[in-house]
């Protein structure tokens, strides 16, 4: 079963290529050393017999034969391995002395090497051999020969084909074993790995790959699907925690719609008293319905990506719009607001989006500040374009928290029972991403709460019904390197 | 001081017994609706898909129709282009479970006269219509008179009896709102979308407080006061009797 499995692997097969390349590679130059060794050896053969046959040819002497017949003689002395090769024809052909039976046939007779076949002939009788051979037709018109049996290219032919079998047959078990054994090893980490994501498929979010520091491509894919894991881990956590919260959020009023209408039934005496515990109920479902209504209108500003209504907006008409709308309720509260406008670059954006997020940061800005206390509005050139400030005098927020309160249903503890659905801040966060701008909290006095706009671009501004969505809203950088628009904290 | 709605009663005598066609198809929205509208003294009528919607629409002398945005057989937008492809300028209502603001959009510009989000209360859909079926005749008076009130929409003054009213811009609008709908139920959601022209829902009593400095610069300490809170609903302007 595990050999089957490790057969079918992908790595054996690899590992098994592998093997196949390396013999070819092995064969390939093992066919090359014979070619080179035996090139070698005929050309040292070649030189050695034209170099002996000229010398025996070249310097004729007054009673020629008699030397050449005394040279032959030299040469087939001593010759233990019966390789040379040595014989003197006359002009027709006969032989006249020597070890060589007849004048090879077809023998070039130019002083030069050809490989020959001949007959040799000597004390232990006649052998036909392949040979080295050069002849020579000398001055007296007699022809010389001299061969050397190319045994020697035999014999290297011999140690390269012995090495190669001893050496190829082990290579190719070493490969197979290092291709298995490789693969094996890849096949148990994919095991682990496949035992894991199993694991997490099952529900167990917080297990990881095995991963081994070793940096090869299975690590480092690894190391991704485990930050990817990390990721998800950490939305589907967020996610259900959103999820505890709307619950628990809609469920304190449900609770007491419940018991309110219970009570009416039981214990209303007259129909006004059933109509005022009817009306309490309808009061606490609207809060539930509240919070309904404010989640959609989040999520629909999250991921509805088609803006309708882009257009160039005048912030400054926003800032003092929210400042009238408000003032009253500050006054009613004995908080005093101020409004100031002092940058009137245009942004482009979806200006009912706009004014309910700044209307909802003067919102919470005068709930959360004290009779007595002040709540600013300031609309000033920043950096890339105009910051819209809502500065308070309330309790603030504190810097722990600061990242929290954009979270939806996120309410510092101190603000609990004060009127309103938790969700202010999540809301003014979504409107700033949905349009490129930044949403940066700190401290002053009290909480201070930034809309860091870009300006519109002219080109942009001309164009704004063309504009696809609103990650582009007259934005001046690409999109890609636009720094991340929400939950930034300032500094201190 | 709370009031309640007016009842049956008083429509009768007003001649307004409109005929009222609601394409729904969910059968308990349908229920609700269609005994409200009873009560008020219409005579509602129901269908409960778009095709039968369109049919209906087309057939009746209706006043107003309520019409569901998301209907089987036909899409209600789909409904809605048809009537006004028809040349049928019935005034429509589009009720939608869909709460985008861009939907309501879509909603306006495919020709209806006005959109509301579910879930909603009676009182606001109540509210809506019979804003929708009353619509102010004329637009071209310049001088409004309600009781002892009196507007002059050109010199922007504004009288009780002999005494003049400071009114700050937005407080002049709120009034000359009320004024044109004398009588009738505006809901806050109405008023902050007609005078303010926002469309969200403030997380504070926003309009309470508007309509609470208007009525101090309007009734007097010993005058019968003339805007009225209806409870659950909103408020409504009247003629002291």
């Amino acid at each position: 079963m595990r050999l089957l499995e490790l057969l079918r692997a992908a790595q054996f097969r690899w590992a098994l290529l592998v093997a196949a390349a390396f013999v070819a590679c092995t064969l390939v130059l093992f066919g090359f050393f014979y070619w080179q060794t035996c090139m070698y050896v005929t050309a040292n053969i070649d030189s050695a017999i034209m170099e002996e046959a000229h010398l025996i040819a070249g310097d004729p002497p007054a009673d020629g034969r008699q030397d050449v017949l005394a040279a032959i003689g030299r040469r087939l002395r001593d010759d233990p391995r019966r390789i040379r090769l040595a014989g003197l024809f006359g002009p027709g052909g006969d032989r006249i002395a020597g070890n060589v039976a007849a004048l090879p046939i077809g023998l070039p007779l130019d002083g030069r090497a050809h490989a020959t076949l001949l007959t040799r002939l000597d004390a232990s009788g006649r052998e036909q051999q392949t040979v080295r051979a050069v002849g020579i037709r000398l001055t007296s018109h007699d022809v010389l020969v001299i061969g050397r049996d190319a045994q020697e290219v035999r014999w290297t032919a011999d140690i390269v084909g012995r090495a190669l079998a001893l050496g190829l047959l082990p290579a190719i078990c070493l490969a197979l074993l290092a291709g298995a054994w490789l693969s094996l090893r890849a096949q148990r980490r994919i095991d682990a790995m496949r035992r894991q994501a199993s694991r997490i498929v099952a529900g167990e979010l917080q297990e990881r790959l095995p991963i081994q520091s070793t940096r090869d491509p299975l690590d480092r894919l690894g190391v991704i699907v485990n930050r990817m894991l990390d990721e998800i881990e950490e939305l589907v956590r967020a996610l259900a925690g959103v999820g505890e919260d709307i619950a628990h959020e809609i469920r304190t009023p449900l609770t007491r719609v419940r018991a309110t209408l219970e009570r009416g039934r039981d214990q209303a005496g007259t129909l006004g008293e059933l109509q005022e515990l009817n009306d309490r109920a309808l009061a606490d479902l609207d809060k539930s319905l509240a919070i309904v209504t404010a989640l959609l209108r989040i999520a629909e500003i999250d991921h509805e990506r088609h803006a309708a209504e882009l257009e160039v907006v005048k912030l400054t008409e926003i800032v003092q719009e929210v400042g009238e709308l408000y003032d009253p309720i500050a006054e009613d509260k004995g908080v005093v607001l101020r409004v100031e406008t002092d940058d009137a670059t245009p942004v482009v954006g979806d200006r009912d989006l706009l004014f309910e997020a700044v209307a909802n940061l003067v919102d919470n800005a005068v709930k959360f500040t004290p009779a007595g206390g002040a709540v600013e509005v300031s609309l000033r050139p920043g950096a890339d374009g105009p910051v819209i400030r809502v500065a308070d005098t309330g309790p603030g927020i504190d810097p722990s928290d600061r990242d929290a309160v954009t979270r939806r249903f996120y309410r510092a503890d101190k603000s609990r029972g004060t009127q309103g659905v938790g969700l202010g801040l999540s809301l003014v966060a979504a409107i700033a991403k949905r349009h490129g701008f930044m949403l940066v909290i700190s401290v002053g006095s009290g909480c201070v709460v930034d809309i860091v706009c870009r300006a519109a671009r002219p080109m942009l501004a001309r164009h704004v019904t063309s504009l696809p969505g609103p990650p582009e809203l007259g934005s001046p950088i690409p999109v890609s390197s636009v720094p991340a628009p929400t939950r930034h904290l300032a500094a201190e | 001081m709370p009031a309640t709605l007016p009842r049956e009663d008083d429509r009768a005598t007003e001649g307004l017994l409109a005929r009222i066609l609601v394409i729904e198809d969910d059968d308990g929205t349908a229920e609700e609706v269609m005994t409200a509208l009873g009560d008020r003294g219409y005579r509602p009528e129901r269908v409960a898909s778009g095709t039968d919607g369109l049919d209906r629409a087309r057939q009746g002398d209706w006043d107003l129709l309520v019409l569901d945005r998301m209907l089987p057989g036909m899409d209600g937008l789909a409904v809605l282009e048809a009537l006004r492809g028809d040349n049928i300028m019935t005034p429509v209502l589009v009720l939608s479970a869909l709460g985008a603001v861009n939907d309501r959009i879509r909603g306006l510009r495919a020709g209806g006269d006005d959109y509301l989000a579910k879930p909603f209360a009676l009182g606001e859909l109540v509210a809506r219509l019979e804003a929708l079926l009353r619509r102010p005749a004329t637009l071209r008076e310049t001088i409004l008179r309600v009781g002892p009130l009196e507007l002059d929409l050109l010199a922007r003054l504004a009288h009780r009896g002999h005494r003049e009213l400071e009114l700050l811009p937005r407080e002049f609008q709120l009034l000359e709102y009320m004024m044109r709908r004398e009588g009738q139920v505006l809901t806050r959601a109405m008023l902050l979308e007609q005078v303010w022209k926002y469309r969200f829902v403030p997380q504070t009593n926003l309009v309470d407080v508007h309509i609470g400095r208007l009525r101090r610069k309007l009734d007097g300490p010993d005058e019968t006061p003339m805007i009225l809170s209806v409870r659950g609903v909103g408020f409504m302007l009247h003629a002291p009797a």
